[in-house]
């Protein structure tokens, strides 16, 4: 099946929404049809918000695997990296939703996630859509941080959290703009 | 101002009541909390401020990072309000003086510095008690993540800390 281009939008759109847009939109239907993790652990033991953010993870790695195929040298060095990162984050939320009783949700198909992604044509694109995945997931973990019930869980959201953001930094350095422009990382959704 | 700064703010007030009250434990961890960031924020600034006075640092970048630890300091004593015991740090770390002779030399140092202030947030993070407050408080450990990278970016190293 042929990938799915940036969605028809409103011409008045920049690209660079389209792109947002379109991230935030596969990263929703991602993580959308995923089954709970389990029936297993009890309601606001955490799993299903952990869940949640594994699935995320997952589309994020399958994400980052379609920017390193658009970028070279050090771009895809660090595309590289930064998508075993999320796969790490993804085993670590799995542990903690193991450690409650839960299933943690495994990853799809790579085909499956990349027909949702957007088209991306070049470097410039693919680093747009980088920048965009990776304020999703910071604003993630920052939101997950209040409904996280225990100390280890909330650990992990803060490292991960802290992980996503250097992320994020280096994708503005490899769109040649500062590493941290803002005092306040909030992320977007 | 920024939307993390308007929520930092706006959580600062009930914090500060918060934390003023006597009610024993849980209000004086989260007091101890904010105040040990408090010195970390306030060493951060303190050295970005000495490392521009003494060109150790590009003047562009140390402006920057100078102003988001100001940001950072502002909002913490905001966070405390009438409850803080201890006067913050004023000066970089004794011991550090080695640090300001240069460009490389002071990233090696504040690379080192940001990395503990991010590991004392990820510490209050995971157990600070005022729920208002936490994504504010992330939001200022992002920030200083972002700080990594780009001293990481100065000394030529790998942005993401490995090797």
């Amino acid at each position: 099946m042929a990938k799915a281009s940036v969605p028809r939008v409103d011409p008045r759109l920049t690209r660079r929404s389209a792109l947002g847009g379109a991230a935030a939109l596969a990263l929703a239907s991602c993580r959308g049809g995923d089954p709970a993790p389990s029936q297993g652990p009890r309601a606001g033991s955490g799993a299903a918000l952990l869940g949640s953010i594994i699935a995320l993870e997952h589309a994020a790695a399958a994400a980052w695997a379609e920017i390193a195929g658009r970028l070279g040298g050090d771009g895809r060095r660090y595309a590289e990296a930064i998508r075993q990162r999320e796969i790490g984050h993804a085993e670590r939320l799995g542990g903690l939703v193991r450690e409650i009783g839960g299933t943690p949700p495994e990853g799809r198909p790579a085909a499956e996630y990349a027909r949702l992604f957007p088209q991306l044509r070049d470097e410039s694109d693919a680093l747009r859509f980088a920048g965009d995945l990776e304020e999703r997931l910071v604003r993630a973990y920052l939101d997950a941080l209040h409904s996280l019930p225990d100390v280890d869980q909330r650990r992990a959201a803060a490292e991960i959290a802290a992980d996503e953001s250097e992320d994020l930094a280096v994708v503005h350095v490899l769109a040649g703009e500062p590493a941290a422009p803002r005092p306040f990382v909030t992320g977007t959704l | 101002m920024s939307a993390s700064r308007r929520e930092l703010l706006a959580g600062a007030a009930s914090a500060a009541l918060a934390l003023a009250r006597s009610a024993p434990a849980g209000a004086a961890s989260d007091v101890e909390q904010i105040e040990r960031l408090l010195t970390l924020e306030g060493r951060l600034e303190a050295a970005y401020r000495m490392a521009l006075e003494r060109d150790a640092i590009d003047r562009s970048l140390g402006q920057t990072l100078l102003a988001h630890e100001r940001e950072h300091v502002r909002g913490l004593e905001q966070v405390l309000g009438g409850a803080a015991r201890r006067p913050r740090a004023t000066v970089p770390e004794p011991g550090g003086g080695v640090a300001f002779t240069g460009p490389r030399a002071f990233a090696r140092y504040a690379l080192e510095l940001e990395a503990r202030t991010v590991a004392a947030y990820e510490d209050v993070l995971a157990s600070y008690r005022n729920e208002r407050l936490l994504q504010p408080l992330a939001s200022i450990m992002a920030a200083e993540a972002q700080h990594e990278v780009a001293l990481r970016e100065v000394l030529g190293t790998d942005l993401l800390g490995v090797g």
